[in-house]
């Protein structure tokens, strides 16, 4: 798998691959708000500080939602690295967030 | 950017409707993964590309307006006075103190209804409370354009049953794009009496005198102590000032002295056969009329009103009783003058050496410090006034600066839109007066 190397925050740590995502949310409506929580736990538990996360609401920007071929929210993409991936509803399925992601399902830090 | 079109809502009122809602959004919805997760409850919304809108899913609109009654509720719970302003100060939302308030205090102060604008209350506010009303609106109207995030303040509603002192509190709250307000209130008044520490009457008039004095924005009554003040609030009377009125003519006897909230008073010298200059400025640091704490009665210069606002006014025998009782009157009296007769000799001497770009400059700096607003409304005539120059003179030394971006001139509208490089172009004595007025002061 390609994948794009990026610095971590501070010079001198090591260099680690950073998961940009993008979370598409329907305001405070129940799904997108456990999709939040969820996406978060797995993000803290699993990339620590290597990743970047825009969540966009999109009864407040459906135009940039239709612009990026979102249908359905909650849905989840991954932006980079490749390749992209997509998972739809409110997360709780752990394994699906990791494997779309492409980290081990195993991998616990 | 167009504002988003707001979420679709459609009404799940019966079984059927909800079925064939769902079989629509089943045809939007075409990929296996989004269909999986929408027959497991998990989508809370569908974008329709026909429409370019997120339509949401009837346990989804359930969910929210749970959510929104629950915080309704909680609005409703909470002891003190609230209201929600939108960006217009349209009153959209009140809880139950509030509207308690009102059917009490029905027309009374600022209780004000829902659907009623807050701004339009405040300006209709009756004369004793106007100066604080005017006060409160200001401050809204700058947490509604997002210039402040909070505004405070303490004032008193005078009733037949005694005067109550309230605490008001106007916090803005970001709704998409836009800046609603959300207005608190409580009873200064009723937080006394149930509060263990009973005062005395006289400490009471002293903390209502305290609370009026943050109504008025002036510096110089500010600067007064409570008790000082409590005695010069009786004597001040609120008024209007508008643009183009002139308070006194030379030689003309002082009736009144004036202390600015957030208008303007130009001093201006008239010499015969010649246009009037200006040789002072004066707005919410000082007051017009000072000449009286010298003992002479008659104004020297013309008074004009070059910014419309508010101001508070005291007759000139009751300044003058006043004056000789309070010794903090007396000293910020004496600082005033002092800086103002400093301006006034700086302004003499930059009118004789410094030209009229560097002019032009130091007066819109000086005019925006006294102001609240970085927008004012001048015409090239009363420009040309101000500097003792003719209109061409205006004209060019306006479009130079207009050019360099450091303000914008349209009909007679002026905007500072860089104060530091205006601050570069204007000439010395505004940093002289500025410096001078500062150890003055301290």
């Amino acid at each position: 798998m390609a994948r794009k190397r990026a610095k971590a925050d501070t010079a001198g740590a090591p260099v680690t691959t950073v998961v940009v995502m993008c979370l598409y949310v329907a305001g405070k409506a129940p799904n997108s708000v456990k999709a939040i929580a969820n996406l978060e736990a797995i993000c803290r538990r699993h990339l620590k500080d290597g990743y970047k996360l825009e969540i966009v609401d999109v009864c407040e920007h459906p135009r940039r939602a239709l612009a990026d071929g979102v249908l359905v929210t909650p849905s989840l993409t991954k932006v980079s690295p490749a390749p992209g991936a997509n998972v739809i509803g409110n997360l709780s399925d752990t394994s699906s967030v990791l494997a779309a992601l492409g980290l081990p399902a195993s991998e616990m830090q | 950017m167009n504002p988003p079109p707001p979420p679709q809502v459609l009404s799940p009122s019966d079984q059927r409707a909800e079925a064939a809602f769902k079989n629509w959004v089943r045809r939007l919805v075409t990929g296996a993964a989004e269909l999986r997760a929408l027959e497991a409850g998990e989508i809370d919304a569908v974008m329709d590309p026909a429409t370019g809108t997120a339509i949401l899913l009837p346990e989804a609109q359930a969910a929210l307006q749970g959510s929104s009654r629950l915080a309704m509720s909680a609005l409703d719970a909470l002891p003190g006075e609230v209201c929600v302003l939108d960006a217009a100060g349209t009153v959209v939302m009140t809880n139950r103190a509030w509207r308690a308030f009102v059917t009490a205090h029905a027309g009374a102060g600022l209780g004000v209804r829902e659907g009623a604008n807050f701004l339009e209350a405040c300006r209709d506010a009756s004369a004793p409370e106007r100066v604080h009303a005017e006060a409160v609106a200001a401050g809204l109207r700058d947490v509604l354009a997002g210039v402040r995030k909070l505004f405070h303040c303490d004032y008193v509603r005078h009733s037949p049953g005694g005067d109550c002192a309230f605490g008001l509190t106007i916090t803005g709250i970001a709704q998409a794009g836009e800046v609603h307000a959300l207005v608190t209130r409580e009873s200064v008044s009723e937080r006394k009496r149930t509060g263990a520490a009973r005062n005395s009457g006289r400490a009471k008039a002293s903390r209502i005198a305290a609370v009026a004095r943050s109504g008025t924005s002036n510096r110089l009554l500010a600067a007064l102590p409570a008790r000082e003040y409590e005695r010069v609030l009786s004597g001040l009377e609120p008024v209007k000032l508008t643009y183009g009125e002139v308070l006194y003519e030379p030689g003309e006897r002082m009736r009144h002295v004036y202390f600015p909230s957030d208008s303007l008073v130009s001093l201006l010298t008239v010499v015969e056969g010649h246009r009037a200059l200006e040789v002072g400025l004066v707005g919410r640091e000082g007051m017009v009329g000072s000449r009286l704490a010298l003992g002479i009665a008659v104004s020297p210069v013309r008074a004009l009103v070059q910014g419309s606002g508010t101001a508070v006014r005291m007759t000139a025998a009751r300044f003058l009783q006043e004056f000789r009782r309070s010794p903090a009157l007396q000293r910020a009296l004496f600082h005033f003058t002092d800086a103002l007769m400093l301006q006034v000799t700086q302004t003499a001497a930059c009118n004789r050496f410094h030209v009229v770009e560097a002019r032009l400059a130091r007066w819109l700096l000086m005019t925006r410090e006294r102001l609240p607003s970085g927008e004012f409304h001048l015409t090239h005539g009363f420009l040309a006034d101000m500097l003792g120059v003719r209109r061409v003179g205006v004209t060019s030394a306006a479009g130079a600066l207009q050019r360099q971006k450091l303000i914008r001139y349209q009909r007679g509208n002026i905007t500072i839109l860089d104060q530091q490089g205006l601050e570069a172009a204007a000439c010395s004595c505004y940093r002289h007066v500025r410096i001078m007025g500062l150890e003055t002061a301290t």
